[in-house]
């Protein structure tokens, strides 16, 4: 088990640049998940730390040595891949065994880390097995198990999860968190699915565009995302946004759209009366209130089945509210909503939150 | 509930007929065309084996039974020709192999100019064999060519003779010139199959820990060998019988050292002009060729099953 330590890390191909200097520290035995949009870079930083890709400028450290210029069998890492990448010429077990073979590890230690492993992630009777007579979940099993029995200092997933139905990839989700509370390894998740980010990480790194846009827990990039991008990417159904004037007078604040309608939004001294500002509310906290101060008038009805998500309109300007209330399967031609002052996010002119 | 009863207790002759005929009749196109475009010209070829064809001798024509096999197995220079075949089949097809999955492996790497060495390597294809097989001719021939004095200064010929002229080494100039040739076949198909090997098994590999060698026997190496196989199987049927670059550089010669089954057929058919007897030889090298598939296409079958 290690800590990993990224320091200024650059990435081009060519002129285009990827990444524009990413600094990260992982923990000893901490699960972070790098999230963000295809082509954000998050991929490109864990094949660097992988030593698949050559870094630009830069330093990796994993464990206090330096891995920038290391070859990827030296750097005591595993990496599991979105095509799981297993030897299709080999059974399961040869899968499984080929690195330590390659180390020249003894055959009863060989035995045993396999049998463990096998053990742990249930691929007892598919030992013998070809990858190609293995559905989809048992391959992405054999997968981690060809990187747990090494024992490597870190683990790095590549979206291991894309390739399966909805169903399975909830279910391999609940085991790899499993697994990591049974290992404790240090391990690096990249994806681009909020929901597997939200659930397995202790720390949320979301990305956009080769940069980093915030890093913390889960529940701090739902509660307080650093800025827009973060607070439109994190969540489902996606927050709100209102854009407009962003006004004060007397002790009041309020926002004025574009179409004149006026939002009353909490005084935050972060941002100048007159400036553009966005203020954002997710859609599970708009109320629905007979009595609130808004009215919408109701566009489209998506029932989920555990919930409801309402598409609304206040003055034509266009707004998702998520209610667990059956009697708004059938709303009527408008409601009435308030948007609590305790919920509403604020963002600046350069879109970055504002206390 | 009942259900309708008898739906076709009586049905007009005519209508079973057409019911009946029906198949045949939409893969008839298909059928008539095979029997005549393969079928027909096959089974004429070997019914020559069995008759006494000569152009020059106007009585003959008839059927004389297996006569030609008789001769066949009494006639020395057929037997020295089958053990040309195997010699120059088995070096030809090596050869074209190893130097055409290592410039396959070379052009799998990228590189500047990749473009334009691929289009290069798979120049030799497009020359014409007769045209190859005089060049290398030359190539050989101490009075034009470079080669016996290049050879000649490396020591590996004692003087800068004419190798096609001598009985020991003669071989070796058709096969040369065969490799040259079949290169690019075997870097062509075999790059493709490189190709088509996902990327991320050799990352897997290098985080694993394999090298360049444990990579290639542990990925490329079963990727390639489907490949492998159906190449080397078609080359090797294509090469026996491929007379041209012989026919136009040795003619066979010195002392038959060069003469293979193809070009002794050659020889019988448009030298000797006896069809009969060169029909004859066909039919067997056909049965020899169709027995080596059958091994291949078995041994690959069995193969795929394992893998």
């Amino acid at each position: 088990m290690a800590s990993i330590d990224i320091q200024d890390i650059r990435k081009s191909f060519g002129t285009f640049s990827v990444l524009h200097g990413v600094d990260l520290t992982i923990r000893d035995g901490e699960f972070i998940v790098l999230v963000g949009p295809s082509g954000c870079g998050k991929s490109t930083l864990l094949r660097m730390i992988a030593g698949l890709e050559d870094v630009t400028s830069g330093d990796i450290r994993i464990d206090g040595r330096r891995v920038n210029d290391l070859a990827p069998k030296d750097r005591d890492i595993a990496m599991v891949f979105q095509s799981y990448a297993l030897y299709p010429h080999m059974s399961v077990a040869d899968n499984m065994s080929y690195s330590l073979k390659l180390r020249r590890t003894a055959k009863e230690k060989i035995a045993s880390a396999v049998g463990g492993a096998a053990a742990k992630l249930g691929l007892d009777p598919l030992l013998e097995r070809r990858p190609r007579a293995l559905s989809g979940g048992q391959r992405q099993r054999v997968a981690m198990g060809r990187a747990i029995v090494r024992q490597p200092k870190a683990f790095l997933f590549d979206e291991p999860l894309s390739n399966l139905d909805a169903r399975l990839r909830e279910q391999m989700r609940a085991e790899i968190k499993k697994l990591h509370g049974d290992l404790h390894a240090t391990s690096i998740y990249v994806t681009h699915d909020q929901i597997e980010a939200m659930t397995l990480a202790d720390r949320i790194v979301a990305m956009h565009a080769g940069v980093v846009q915030q890093v913390g827990t889960p529940l701090d990039l739902y509660d307080r995302p650093a800025n827009l991008f973060v607070a439109g990417f994190i969540g489902s159904p996606g927050m709100n946004f209102f854009e407009g004037c962003y006004l004060v007078s007397g002790d009041q604040a309020e926002l004025r759209l574009a179409n004149g309608v006026t939002l009353p939004v909490p005084q935050r001294a972060g941002i100048e009366p007159g400036a553009t500002a966005t203020l954002g509310i997710r859609p599970e906290h708009v109320v629905l209130d007979a009595h609130g101060a808004l009215e919408a008038k109701v566009d489209l009805i998506e029932p989920t089945g555990f919930g409801i998500i309402m598409h609304v309109s206040i003055h034509d300007v266009p707004m998702k509210i998520f209610t667990l209330d059956r009697a708004m399967l059938d709303p009527g031609p408008a409601v009435r909503v308030d948007l609590p002052q305790e919920r509403l996010h604020l963002f600046g002119t350069q879109g970055q939150r504002v206390e | 509930m009942t259900l309708a009863a008898h739906p076709h207790a009586v049905r007009p002759l005519r209508k079973r007929i057409a019911d009946a005929s029906e198949p045949y009749l939409y893969s008839a196109p298909a059928l008539i065309l095979i029997i005549a475009v393969m079928l027909v010209p096959l089974v004429l070829g070997i019914s020559y084996a069995f008759r006494d064809i000569q152009l020059l001798n106007p009585f003959s024509g008839g059927f004389i039974g297996l006569d030609h096999f008789r001769a066949l197995g009494e006639d020395q220079a057929f037997f020295r020709a089958l053990r040309n075949t195997l010699w120059w089949t088995g070096a030809s097809v090596f050869l074209q192999f190893i130097f055409g999955l290592i410039l396959a492996l070379l052009l799998d790497k990228p590189f500047a100019g990749r473009g334009l060495a691929q289009a290069l390597v798979f120049l030799p294809w497009a020359v014409p064999s007769f045209l190859a097989g005089l060049n290398w001719a030359w190539l050989f021939n101490p009075v034009i060519g470079p080669l016996p004095h290049w050879m000649h200064a490396l020591g590996i010929l004692d003087a800068p003779n004419n190798i096609l002229s001598d009985p020991q080494l003669a071989m070796w100039g058709p096969i040369a010139a065969n490799v040259w040739w079949g290169i690019p076949f075997f870097a062509i198909t075999l790059l493709a199959a490189l190709q088509a090997i996902p990327r991320d098994l050799y990352e897997a590999a290098s985080i694993d820990g394999a090298g360049p060698v444990q990579r290639f026997l542990s990925i490329t190496l079963p990727f390639l060998a489907p490949t492998i196989a159906i190449t080397i199987l078609l080359r090797t049927v294509w090469i026996s019988n491929f007379a041209d670059l012989i026919v136009v550089m040795t003619n066979g010669g010195p002392a038959d050292r060069t003469q293979i089954v193809a070009s002794y057929i050659f020889t019988q058919a448009f030298k000797r002009l006896d069809f009969g007897y060169a029909s004859a030889i066909a039919l067997v090298l056909l049965v020899l060729l169709l027995a080596y598939s059958m091994l291949i296409v078995l041994l690959r079958q069995t193969l795929l099953n394992k893998g």
